[in-house]
């Protein structure tokens, strides 16, 4: 993903964004995970509930990502004005 | 049938405050140049993380989240829930490879997916292959917003009780026309505005609908109950049950394979990609990426509320009195269920929910045509005032094509339109999103494997009946794989078939040394974020000349 060294901090970052990625992914992903019918929330089971509690979990975990993703490019980059020209906009 | 007319009324003020808005957009954040391809068919490319979010809300969530995936639960159960899952893995998708592809696009001005491909290999006829299959593939989707707002306008009693074909989609073809005219007049500005309507409209039903509704029925543990003494019973036309509450485990594969290849074809979608070239800014994509998510609960809600129709007296009776078209137990629970004037409302947020995406779809589609078509083969010199011109027209016809789709293509489910739209979109994956990461791939090497898919994909869907219903093609979208003996979407199918003949053939080419192109793109550009004030450079096709391409000032 990186074009030109990039430095150790950065490569956590995405490390850690491709786990949050994966999970948010896997987790209605495979199926046999969540295709039953107990325990039931109120009348809900567990297929439906499960489905609709991943919504608002991804949600977070992709603001995560945006977070660490940021973050570590204002971090990494000098100069008040990253430009893309000079790629120092990498990690954006 | 006869039409209420409180509920016809507040449609048609609401429709009508819709189309002055759509045509008042044309104002909205005007520019000095209009009659830029970027002003028409991007909005300026201005739009910021509230304006993206509606706007990519309004392209995502349309007929399909309103109508066809209620009317797959209605009918179906569980295996209409793939709908959920789907819409919950297509953001982590999008968050990895979106950002890139606006980079690269605002670098270099594209403004269609084929402007990327063309840019990156140097490839014509591979440019020419992702603007075709775009254009193609929108048109089912239009075509399911049409289906939509039929289902409310044949609840309504509107036109449908009428023997005459004319008559009977009058209703429909104003509508439309109308759509027509202030896209053409306002280009992606007026969806955008038209969106924050539409979405209002859409939280309101739905938060009234899921407090409301199954109180009236007689409660959860009541509707769950319903359900699956629907769903387990046996349906005298196929011999099998219904469905089921629970996914079965024969059902798996399809789920999951239909709901990865339906997250891997939405930024596809020439318009998603529209919705996201409009965007200010890079942050603007990856904020949204985070904030889209709220619209899938409502997706969610809406499925739940096919279980809802079932156990609301009369809707079931009124479905098979009506040819047994599931697309219309919604809109029957909503005009039993609420007082005439909430049914109103709730009538038209789904016309305007589907008047917003078809306007988009039309737009991109357009703009495809226009860059890719016919800038490409016929005026390599084209103004941008010609440019925006020909989109404009090109907006018309496209939307003529999803007619063509509503007439010829079997409706039971209309979910399937967009299934269908789906095995097509989805082999632009390798060429677009590969690209964005890597120019190992050979162009040629992409394209063969594109036509395969394509080939493969459209045989296949033909051959598939609808349940229950022999000697009917496009009926279904997953068959089953003879190697793994599992159901699959054959989008799915079709992609890895595809990526499978790129990465052969590729290896051939390259030990023939098949010449591979030139490519315009710099590794920093995927990841550049240009101020917004940086006016985008003008879209030159590539190849052709500077000079020529820049000889036009508006």
């Amino acid at each position: 993903m990186a074009h030109s060294g990039p430095t150790p901090r950065r490569t956590g970052v995405w490390v850690l964004i491709t786990v949050l990625v994966l999970i948010s992914i896997l987790g209605t992903l495979i199926v046999p995970i969540y295709a039953r019918s107990s325990p039931y929330i109120g009348a809900f089971p567990f297929f439906y509930w499960y489905q609709l509690l991943w919504v608002p979990f991804v949600a977070i975990l992709m603001a995560i990502c945006y977070l660490v993703s940021t973050h570590g490019s204002r971090s990494s980059t000098s100069g008040p004005v990253p430009s893309g020209r000079d790629g120092s906009g990498e990690a954006r | 049938m006869s039409i209420n007319w409180v509920s016809f009324s507040i449609l048609l003020i609401l429709f009508a405050i819709v189309a002055l808005v759509g045509f008042a957009a044309t104002r909205w954040r005007r520019a000095e140049d209009m009659l830029h391809l970027n002003e028409w068919g991007l909005g300026g490319r201005g739009f910021g993380t509230f304006v993206t979010w509606f706007l990519l809300g309004g392209d995502v969530y349309t007929a399909y989240t309103f109508i066809a995936v209620p009317a797959l639960v209605f009918g179906t159960g569980s295996a209409g829930f793939f709908t959920l899952s789907y819409t919950i893995m297509v953001y982590p998708i999008a968050f990895i490879f979106l950002p890139r592809l606006w980079s690269i696009a605002r670098v270099h001005g594209y403004v269609t997916p084929a402007d990327f491909v063309r840019g990156r290999y140097g490839s014509r006829g591979l440019a020419l292959a992702v603007a075709f299959t775009g254009i193609l593939a929108v048109m089912p989707y239009i075509a399911l917003q049409l289906v939509g707002i039929q289902a409310v306008l044949t609840v309504m009693g509107i036109g449908g009780s009428s023997s005459n074909a004319f008559v009977k989609d009058l209703p429909l073809i104003i509508a439309f026309l109308v759509l027509a005219g202030y896209t053409f007049v306002s280009g992606l500005r007026a969806p955008a505005l038209i969106a924050f309507i539409k979405d209002t409209l859409i939280y309101v039903m739905i938060i009234v609908a899921i407090i409301y509704i199954p109180a009236r029925v007689g409660g959860w543990h009541h509707i769950f109950g319903v359900a699956n003494t629907h769903l387990t019973s046996t349906n005298p036309k196929t011999g099998k049950p219904n469905g089921s509450l629970i996914l079965e485990p024969v059902g798996y594969w399809a789920f999951a394979t239909t709901a990865l290849g339906s997250a891997l074809a939405l930024f596809m979608y020439p318009h998603n990609i529209t919705g996201t070239f409009a965007a200010r800014r890079r942050n603007v994509i990856r904020r949204n990426v985070a904030a889209l998510p709220a619209y899938s609960v409502v997706l969610g809600l809406i499925a739940l509320l096919g279980y809802v129709a079932l156990a609301t007296p009369g809707v079931t009776d009124q479905v098979k009195a009506h040819d047994a078209n599931a697309q219309l137990a919604l809109p029957f629970m909503f005009r039993d269920m609420f007082p005439s004037w909430f049914a109103g409302i709730a009538f038209s947020a789904v016309v305007i929910g589907a008047l917003v995406p078809a306007a988009i779809m039309s737009i991109a589609a357009a703009n495809l045509f226009c860059r890719n078509i016919w800038v490409e083969y016929f005026r390599p010199d084209a103004s941008n005032a010609e440019q925006t011109r020909v989109a404009q027209t090109a907006s018309l016809l496209v939307k003529l094509g999803a007619l063509m789709f509503v007439l010829f293509v079997n409706t039971t489910y209309a979910i399937q339109l967009q299934l269908l739209g789906g095995i097509w979109i989805v082999q632009t994956f390798p060429a677009i999103v590969a690209g964005l990461y890597t120019r190992w791939f050979n162009r040629w090497a992409l394209l063969i494997g594109w036509a395969v898919a394509m080939v493969w994909g459209t045989i296949e869907a033909y051959r598939l009946p609808s349940p229950g219903k022999p000697g009917t093609h496009f009926g279904a979208s997953s068959d089953t794989l003879p190697l793994i003996g599992h159901t699959v979407y054959i989008g799915l199918t079709g992609l890895v078939m595809n990526l499978i003949i790129a990465v052969l053939l590729t290896w051939l080419f390259n030990a023939l040394k098949v010449p591979v192109g030139t490519d315009e793109t710099q590794p920093h550009q995927f990841v550049a974020d240009p101020e917004p004030g940086a006016p985008p450079p003008i879209p030159v096709i590539a190849g052709v000349g500077h000079e020529t391409g820049a000889a036009d000032s508006g």
